[in-house]
């Protein structure tokens, strides 16, 4: 009688079985595993596994930067941050990051907006050639730049006689940090590009939308999230990048050191705490993108239109 | 608008979709073209849109030949299968677009704009709902939404893509019924591809078989029905329809 | 507000170029000297004001010496290069060509304004009682040395540690060979730099006894407090003479050479030796030598032109690719 009346009224399947498994509610009825989940005491271990790995990896390690930064106070903190090397090694990170990144944007769009939305031969080579340096050690691809613009490089004569500094100077700096950050854009956009489709592209354009016109107006709102998604990450490790940066860096206190090596020379200099100090600036900086990201993710998650 | 397709073979890769296909569309009437899947019916449609250059062949538009037109230029108002609304823009936006992007010169001002999108929401019987988002709106509604948006900027001919195939048994028919009635109304010159033999004959005056590249036979339905010109058409048509009850 | 005032005012530092100098060098140098010319840059701006009545901004660089000079042969602009041995500087002369290949006669002392040499880094008491080069052959010492392939320094404890053993075995290259096999048995870890180095041993707590620059154990027992680490004087020691250069292609493209010369000088200057000898680098100068005698332990030394036949001979001997260290060090193993 009472699958009868659940029939008719039009229920579906699984509302009918979600019924049927709630009566009679007992303790023991709830904790049984249903079938596309774990029963509680396996859902609360692997919770608890996962955040004790996390705690133990990340949380522990960063909770020792700030503590480590501030152990001698505030004051000390602040000064040790306003020392002049300091300084131009935070300067000279902004100005990378402020560089390598709108030009990955740039280029990551392009890239992902070509392979999504179009056929073409070599297609895969390019999606290859992006991935690459993620395969490649930071240290290598430093090296690379040494071995093309150094001054026994294949460029290095030609550089020197026209005094155009490029390794060890603020140019090599951003050229080691464009290529370790290239992916970040690219690969965050390709996947969604794809799911997205032509359809809408092509709409605009037989409406008579030009090119142009159709990328600005219907495939960039589109990929809004995509892009923040990117550039944040993109952000992070460009300002974070210390292989690659290190071979092409010279080291030069107060001219060619970006954040990352200034900590190393603090560090190499007993300068503990101030060594902290600035790694606690690249932790914060990570703190603030996580944060970004999770927000990013749950307004797109909200299906905002806007 | 009549629409002309004299002798168009159209490859993809090593697949040949359309094998020298030739048709004639006179204006005002609405054509089906019928045909399973692989038939080449959406690629032809495609073709006559400017989505696809034909490798051979001339698409030929009052007797122009409009091959080698850009599909912006071609004033085709295109009905995507899956309505392919621009998913970030209101239902007003989303028909005012091929108006908004004209260029400076030949643009309407901006209250003839919305004087036209107002039409056309009546059209459709949509009025109530022209600031929803396309993710608000039913299968049925986003679909009459596209139509309206292609009618926006006055096309010379209505190509539609399987307009009904995403949307459930009911829908379908009413929808069916009221496209056969929105044609009555304003006569454009319409194709729009299926493979539902019941919508096909329901709606047009004249239907197009295909079958792998080819077009089998082209005729009313009545003439399909009684004498079909290949076994294909034989199996596909008349025995099929004989099948269903009712 | 305090706090506030600081923020402001590095606000704009961070922005504001800096203040303009007339004039900048800049100082390739070797991994510990970081203190070292932190003091003569100062005072050395502070004496080319004066005489000169110029501005001059002195820019450093430090890193493993090896290291260093390949980023000078690879266009890292050095003005003048302050490097841990002759042979590094060697090298920029013969693959960049960047000064002259005799450039060592042109500064007295064979261009080293000071010198050093190896003694030993215990921790406080002693516990594994290493007195003397056998201790740290013993299985259960753990002894931390830098790289050879890359730091200065390192190379001198190599030199040094085989130097001991040929004259404890008399000539013997074979068993100073299987004596400096043993001994790198011990080095659990190998860092690029000499500073590298000393902070895995004093900072992370790692090994028994730390190989090291006279002047970077007297630089840690200062930072630490000598109450937590001693310094033990070897039997033998070498002479390390880590010399200077200016390099002779960059000063005159930047037209720098005349406030080179002069920055190098003034490290032989009895204010350079003075700061040289506080820093705990022995000055060459007899009245720097003399005031700070007292500091340096007595040792006893051999140079490396007695008993290797000097740095090219040692280097393709023991450092160069295939060389003897490639085959005696095989981590892992």
């Amino acid at each position: 009688m009472e699958s009868q009346t659940l029939y008719r009224t039009g229920l579906t399947g699984e509302a009918i079985a979600s019924e049927l498994l709630a009566l009679p509610a007992t303790k023991a009825t709830r904790s049984r595993a249903t079938p596309t989940s774990e029963t509680r005491v396996v859902q609360r271990v692997l919770i608890g596994a996962a955040l004790a790995y996390f705690a133990l990896l990340v949380l522990t390690p960063l909770i020792v930067v700030f503590y480590q930064a501030l152990r001698k106070g505030l004051e000390f903190y602040m000064i040790a941050l306003s020392d002049s090397d300091t300084l131009s090694a935070i300067r000279l990170t902004l100005i990378v990051a402020a560089v390598a990144v709108p030009l990955n944007l740039v280029f990551g769009v392009a890239a992902a907006w070509s392979i999504s939305k179009f056929d073409f031969r070599g297609k895969s080579v390019l999606v290859s050639l992006i991935d690459l340096p993620f395969a490649v050690s930071p240290v290598i691809a430093g090296l690379i730049y040494v071995l093309i613009f150094g001054l026994q490089g294949w460029l290095g004569p030609w550089l020197a006689a026209h005094d155009i500094k490029v390794i060890f100077a603020l140019p090599g700096l951003l050229l080691a940090t464009i290529f370790v950050t290239v992916p970040f854009v690219a690969r965050g956009l390709i996947p969604l590009m794809e799911a997205q489709g032509k359809a809408e592209e092509e709409a605009a354009l037989v409406l008579g939308a030009s090119g142009w016109q159709t990328f600005w107006r219907v495939t960039l709102p589109n990929i809004k999230w995509g892009i923040i998604y990117g550039v944040i990450l993109c952000n992070a490790r460009a300002m974070g990048e210390f292989g690659a940066v290190s071979v092409v860096s010279g080291h030069i206190r107060g001219a060619t050191n970006t954040m990352p090596l200034q900590v190393e020379i603090l560090y190499n200099e007993y300068n503990y705490v101030a060594a902290f100090a600035v790694a606690s600036l690249l932790a914060l900086l990570a703190l603030v993108t996580l944060a970004v990201k999770t927000a990013v993710e749950w307004r797109s998650a909200q299906g905002a239109p806007q | 608008m009549s629409i002309e397709i004299v002798h168009v073979t159209h490859r993809y890769a090593n697949f040949t979709a359309l094998h020298d296909v030739t048709l004639q569309v006179r204006t005002g009437e609405l054509v089906a073209l019928l045909g399973p899947s692989g038939s080449g019916k959406t690629t032809l449609l495609r073709v006559i849109a400017g989505l696809e250059h034909a490798d051979r062949g001339r698409v030929l538009f009052d007797g122009v030949d409009a091959t080698d037109i850009a599909v912006g230029e071609r004033r085709v108002g295109f009905v995507f299968q899956h309505y392919a609304l621009f998913r970030h823009m209101s239902v007003r936006e989303n028909i005012a677009f091929g108006l908004r992007v004209k260029s400076r010169k030949v643009r309407a001002p901006e209250a003839e704009i919305r004087r036209r999108v107002d039409d056309l929401l009546e059209l459709v019987q949509l009025q109530q709902l022209d600031e929803r988002y396309p993710h608000q709106l039913s299968g049925g509604q986003r679909q009459r939404v596209a139509l309206a948006r292609a009618l926006a900027i006055e096309p010379r001919v209505l190509l539609l893509d399987e307009p009904f195939g995403a949307l459930d048994a009911q829908v379908r028919k009413e929808l069916r019924l009221w496209l056969r009635s929105l044609h009555d109304r304003v006569h454009m010159t319409s194709v729009f591809v299926t493979h539902d033999q019941d919508e096909a004959f329901d709606v047009a005056d004249r239907v197009v078989v295909m079958n792998e590249g080819r077009i089998e036979q082209v005729g009313t339905p009545g003439e399909l029905t009684s004498r079909p010109s290949s076994p294909f058409v034989q199996r596909f048509i008349v025995d099929s329809r004989m099948r269903v009850p009712g | 507000m305090k706090y506030l005032n600081i923020a402001l005012v590095s606000l704009v530092a961070l922005f504001a170029a800096n203040a303009h100098a007339d004039v900048t060098l800049l100082n390739v140098s070797y991994d510990p000297t970081r203190e070292l010319y932190q003091e003569v840059n100062a005072a050395f701006a502070r004496h080319w004001q004066a005489t000169a009545r110029e501005k001059v901004s002195i820019r450093a660089s430090h890193g493993g010496s090896g290291r260093q000079a390949r980023s000078v042969i690879d266009g890292l602009e050095a003005d003048v290069v302050t490097l841990a041995l002759a042979y590094d500087i060697d090298e920029i002369a013969d693959r960049a060509r960047l000064l002259p290949t005799d450039w060592q006669k042109r500064l007295p002392n064979n261009s080293s304004p000071y010198t050093s040499t190896i003694v030993f880094l215990v921790r406080k008491g002693n516990p594994k009682g290493v007195r003397d080069w056998d201790d740290l052959i013993k299985p259960g010492v753990s002894v931390i040395t830098p790289n050879p392939k890359t730091s200065g320094g390192a190379r001198w404890n190599y030199l040094a540690a085989w130097g001991y053993a040929l004259r404890k075995y008399g000539n013997d290259e074979g068993r100073a060979r299987n004596f400096v096999t043993a001994l790198f048995h011990n080095v659990p870890v190998l860092d690029s730099g000499a500073r590298g180095a000393t902070t895995t041993f004093v900072e992370r707590g790692q090994g028994d006894v730390l190989l090291a620059w006279e002047n970077e154990a007297f630089l840690a027992l200062k930072e630490f407090g000598s109450g937590k680490f001693e310094i033990v004087v070897p039997s033998v020691s070498i002479l390390a003479e880590p010399p200077v250069a200016i390099v002779d292609r960059v000063v005159d493209k930047r037209g720098t050479r005349k406030v080179a010369q002069a920055y190098l000088d003034y490290l032989y200057s009895d204010e350079g030796q003075d700061i040289a000898g506080r820093n705990f680098y022995r000055p060459r100068s007899q009245k720097a030598a003399a005031k700070y005698a007292k500091q340096f332990p007595k040792l006893n030394l051999f140079t490396i032109e007695e008993v290797f036949g000097g740095w090219t001979k040692a280097q393709k001997t023991h450092f160069a690719d295939g060389g003897v260290f490639d085959h005696i060090y095989q981590p892992g193993k």
